[in-house]
């Protein structure tokens, strides 16, 4: 096969040509172009179309944050007295199953939570009628 | 032959600036026509381009700082102008920019505004398969006849740089045409 040598082949022309007279009224184009363009108004929610999707973005959000915060209110724990009403009023646990719960930690931790006067006890022990039932039930 | 930097100045002062401008389409109308067509190949859009690019120089020719020289300065405005364009249109195509220019090559033998025969067409074909930077520099070199020093102003490189990718885009050239 011949060797295709670009500096033996006499010039290869690109062979683009522009049409007949397309030079004569290309200046009279720019220019119409130019004059369009000047007076031409791009509204500014065409031209930052993606500015304004990113600030709608931004407020979507915002509007969220209320939503957001509200369940995660609602999702946390039960506060105490919630879950204190529940147990005195709504539930079918008698005050001797709670007892029953209770270990030797949680007696002493109520024991520094509750602080009784010796007199205010002693009432308590001399007007309970179950006193010597839970005497005999603590043994 | 007025300086270019009186020309500049006419082109920016209200009152000049409309005669400045039609010299500058006059003068630059022909070659930045060749050169675009060179990149995008169809008649199309090398008018769609080619306009875009005055359009631009006219914009910008208050932030031309005269570094470089006002030939230099359109040529590279119309080189982005060509790419870019022709990177979109592959994009909005959904295609590689060399599959669309293989297409349009494809079509050259029923365009209107192209006179070539077969060899032109194995040469266009040849020089899609070069890397970007190669095709420019043989399309300036080859068939706008440009100087190695006024590709390496508007390309922004070395001239020998630019020599050495001429010599690497014609010997790849010549190998696919000799082998297809």
């Amino acid at each position: 096969m011949k060797t295709f040598k670009l500096e033996n082949e006499p010039k290869i022309k690109s062979g683009f040509k522009a049409p007949e007279n397309y030079f004569d009224d290309f200046s009279e184009k720019v220019l119409q172009q130019l004059n369009e363009k000047e007076v031409k108004v791009i509204p500014f929610y065409k031209r930052k179309k993606t500015l304004w999707m990113a600030a709608a973005a931004v407020v979507g959000f915002a509007i969220l944050i209320p939503a957001i915060n509200n369940y995660r209110a609602n999702s946390t724990d039960l506060d105490e007295a919630t879950l204190e009403n529940y147990l005195s009023y709504h539930s079918n646990i008698s005050q001797y199953d709670l007892i029953q719960k209770l270990d030797d930690s949680d007696i002493e931790k109520l024991g520094n939570d509750v602080t009784l006067e010796d007199e205010t006890l002693e009432d308590i022990l001399a007007t309970s009628p179950n006193i010597e039932h839970l005497i005999s039930e603590q043994n | 032959m007025i300086d270019e930097k009186e020309f500049i100045k006419q082109l920016l002062t209200p009152e000049t600036q409309n005669t400045a401008f039609q010299k500058l389409l006059s003068d630059y109308q022909k070659p930045l026509y060749s050169h675009i067509r060179n990149i995008v190949l169809n008649h199309d859009d090398a008018d769609d381009v080619l306009q875009n690019t005055f359009v631009k120089v006219f914009q910008n020719l208050k932030n031309f700082k005269g570094e470089s020289k006002l030939f230099s300065w359109m040529y590279r405005i119309a080189t982005n102008e060509a790419l870019t364009f022709l990177s979109q249109k592959a994009k909005l195509s959904g295609i590689s920019s060399e599959d669309l220019q293989n297409k349009t090559i494809d079509g050259l033998k029923a365009d209107l505004y192209f006179d070539g025969d077969e060899i032109q067409i194995k040469l266009q074909k040849a020089i899609v398969t070069l890397p970007e930077k190669q095709q420019l520099v043989f399309k300036m070199k080859y068939f706008e006849e440009l100087k190695y020093e006024e590709i390496a102003d508007i390309l922004g490189t070395s001239v020998g740089a630019l020599k050495a990718s001429y010599h690497h885009a014609v010997k790849k050239i010549e190998l696919y045409v000799t082998t297809n």
